[in-house]
């Protein structure tokens, strides 16, 4: 009886091994077709070449999206691309999943860091292995990367927020009450494009009053909550501005619950058009803003790709890249960064969209 | 009782023997030595909480706490060595003390004042994890950043080697034979089985079995602030929400090494294996190719087969019959 529980126990373990190597969407027949790139002086067949693509979480539309432009890049061009992240957001599951990829032989990893600094470790030892590291919508310690893939620089983003705001009002130079809504007071990313906004409004629209500043957690049932509690506590509010991609469809979805539509008060913000569309489509706002995050993690990987096969990187290069032009290697300092390296720098993406009732339809992510 | 344990970690070996060849097979360089070594790493946390967190399953307890006991050991280090400007030593002795305390806190609530252990740790739990974010409050940096810049001595912790062996195997091997040797070799360790097997019986065999009950969760206290020391140096910076993610895992690998949640029956030797088998099963399927977030579903088919074989064991019926069986308790 006891051998036999064995047997199936042993069999059970195969059984359930390679139902999950099954799981593995990699497709590794080795494509022939090896990188369009005629400048790529790379000496790896594209085929050959993994990149681990890490989001902060995975379940989170914003990163399943970057992670399908990275996919669809990778097959483009040939390259391998593995998407691994766990459910929570936390610096020992990115830290564990750091380390596998280079156990595992991957060629460059492309990460979205929960942290600035609890990831150091970990990366140094990649790159003692030879595996190139490159960041994307959420930057590490400039030292332990080649690249960043910025969805745009502090003084891009802030103006842009600010502008969304401006053009729905009738006369911007007129006094308004503005309120800030985003995820944490500690976010890096969010206060910094909020704190270069604030600079931006004292000079072009110094009769602008900032009454609050709330924070959502980036947790969906509180940032109702909050979106709720600022039109209530502020009765003559006239625009709320909400550059995180959970606050702004809460505060669009409390302004809905209380009858309110985009000729009472202006809500705008970054957020993905698959979240908003119902909220541009019914009124309740007129545009709000973000990046295409699809294209972000088609950069991110090729990128990495591009290093992988061996090729340098220095600030001031350009990289001609499939599907999304030319990018060029921007020092360090355009992200406010004091550690200058030749072999270290910041990709800004091309572009970023303001969405709006007639281009909303065009995106799907 | 011990002649019945081996059986259930004779498979709970064949199992990992099992899945060191078959991802052999996958991926040939998971059978590099370095590589499966530096993995315990990954896993040494859970590992060690899991030891002790047996001892209090054992007596009919649970223990869900030790999670937060490692964000709040954490943050003592961080404010302790570099707010304060303590040498790391002694701050790492003092954080280990702390993560006593909780555990002390814990075991005298639970076995003296007679209030069920999941309410207790539940409590303990988001107790814990909110002092330790309202200590970061006072350090002066942002709960997101975490308070870095430890000495190198202090990461070469984690990523130390000892004769090529690196430090977290060490301390794994360690901290299993402290709980080994507690549990199978000491008076205290039968006194443990027994309280587990019926309490009542031996309170009158003259064990203060109320003692016996909050020194696990002692133990288990300062299991998680040792695991929380680790997770610092290997992390290189003191955070509140380190080991956030650790409570199933903890609970997964304390019953797939056979110790039953009813108490009474168990042991670390399963606790251990069972946490290399969850270890090398996360690294081995993540270089097969296999997504991080796909390894909960392996981790659960595992735990319920092994489950539902521990369940058609014999012994395990006539263990819960004599559980559930009412006691004659004759006064």
């Amino acid at each position: 009886m006891r051998k036999f529980n064995i047997l199936k126990t042993l069999f059970g373990i195969l059984l359930l091994v390679f139902l999950l190597a099954a799981c593995n969407t990699n497709d590794d027949g080795a494509t022939k077709d090896n990188s369009d790139g005629g400048d790529s002086s790379g000496n790896e067949a594209a085929s050959d070449i993994e990149v681990v693509f890490i989001p902060k979480m995975t379940g989170n539309a914003f990163f399943e999206s970057g992670n399908n432009g990275a996919q669809a890049m990778a097959e483009e061009i040939g390259f391998k691309v593995k998407y691994d992240g766990a459910p929570e957001g936390t610096v020992a599951n990115q830290v564990q999943i750091i380390n596998s990829a280079v156990s595992s032989g991957a060629d460059a990893i492309a990460i979205s860091s929960v942290t600035s600094d609890g990831l150091n470790q970990a990366l140094q030892n990649a790159l003692d292995a030879g595996v190139k590291v490159v960041t994307w919508d959420s930057d590490v310690d400039p030292e332990y990367r080649t690249a960043y893939i910025n969805q745009g620089t502090p003084e891009i983003l802030g103006a842009m927020l600010v502008d969304m705001a401006a053009e729905q009002m009738d006369d911007p130079n007129a006094e308004q009450q503005v309120a800030w809504f985003y995820s944490s007071p500690t976010v890096p990313d969010q206060n910094s494009w909020v704190d270069y906004a604030e600079t931006y409004i004292a000079e072009k629209y110094p009769n602008w009053e900032i009454v609050t500043k709330q924070f959502g957690e980036g947790d969906e049932q509180l940032s109702l909550q909050i979106g709720e509690s600022i039109i209530d506590s502020y009765p003559d509010l006239d625009a709320v501005i909400a550059p995180d991609s959970t606050a702004l469809p809460a505060m669009a979805q409390a302004a809905e619950n209380k009858g309110l539509t985009a000729e009472d008060i202006i809500i705008t913000g970054f957020a993905s058009p698959n979240s908003m569309r119902q909220f541009i489509e019914n009124g309740t706002i007129l545009n709000h803003g973000l990046w295409d995050v699809t294209d972000q993690g088609a950069l991110a990987v090729y990128i990495a790709y591009y290093l992988a096969q061996g090729n340098e990187l220095k600030v001031g290069d350009t990289v001609d890249v499939p599907n999304i032009g030319e990018v060029t290697v921007e020092p360090n300092s355009v992200q406010g960064y004091d550690y200058e390296a030749e072999d270290s720098g910041i990709i800004v993406l091309p572009e970023r969209i303001v969405f709006t009732k007639h281009n909303t339809n065009d995106f799907d992510f | 009782m011990l002649a019945k344990i081996p059986k259930w970690n004779l498979m709970l070996g064949i199992i990992l023997i099992a899945e060191i060849i078959i991802f052999g097979l996958i991926n040939p360089r998971f059978l590099n030595i370095t590589i499966l070594l530096n993995s315990f790493n990954d896993f040494i946390g859970i590992a060690i909480i899991a030891f002790f967190v047996t001892f209090v399953v054992i007596t009919g307890g649970i223990d869900i706490s030790g999670g937060s006991i490692i964000g709040l050991t954490s943050v003592v280090i961080g404010i302790l060595s570099q707010v304060i400007g303590i040498n790391i030593w002694v701050s790492i002795i003092l954080a280990i003390l702390v993560g006593g305390l909780c555990g002390l806190l814990n075991g005298i609530l639970i076995a003296y004042g007679r209030v069920q252990a999941m309410v207790i740790t539940l409590g303990g739990m988001l107790l814990y994890s909110g002092v330790a974010i309202v200590l970061v409050g006072f350090s002066g940096v942002s709960t997101y950043e975490g308070i870095s810049g430890f000495p190198q001595a202090f990461t070469n912790l984690a990523y130390g080697k000892l004769l090529g062996i690196p430090h977290s195997v060490l301390l794994f091997f360690i901290m299993f034979a402290i709980a080994f040797v507690l549990l199978y070799w000491t008076r205290y360790g039968r006194y443990i089985y027994l309280t587990g097997i019926n309490q009542h019986a031996a309170e009158y065999a003259g064990i203060h079995t109320r003692k016996i009950i909050a020194s696990t969760y002692v133990l288990s206290g300062l299991s998680a602030g040792v695991a929380g020391v680790m997770l610092t140096s290997y992390l290189g910076s003191a955070r509140a929400d380190f080991g956030a993610e650790y409570l199933m895992p903890i609970l997964t690998v304390v019953v797939l090494g056979g110790t039953l949640i009813t108490g009474g029956k168990g042991g670390v030797v399963g606790t251990a294996l069972a946490s290399i088998i969850v270890g090398f099963l996360q690294i081995g399927l993540q270089m097969g190719g296999v997504s991080t977030q796909y390894i909960g579903l392996a981790t659960g088919l595992l735990l319920i087969i092994s489950a539902a074989f521990l369940g058609i064991s014999a012994d395990f019926k006539s263990n819960i019959k004599r559980i559930v069986s009412p006691q004659k308790n004759s006064v």
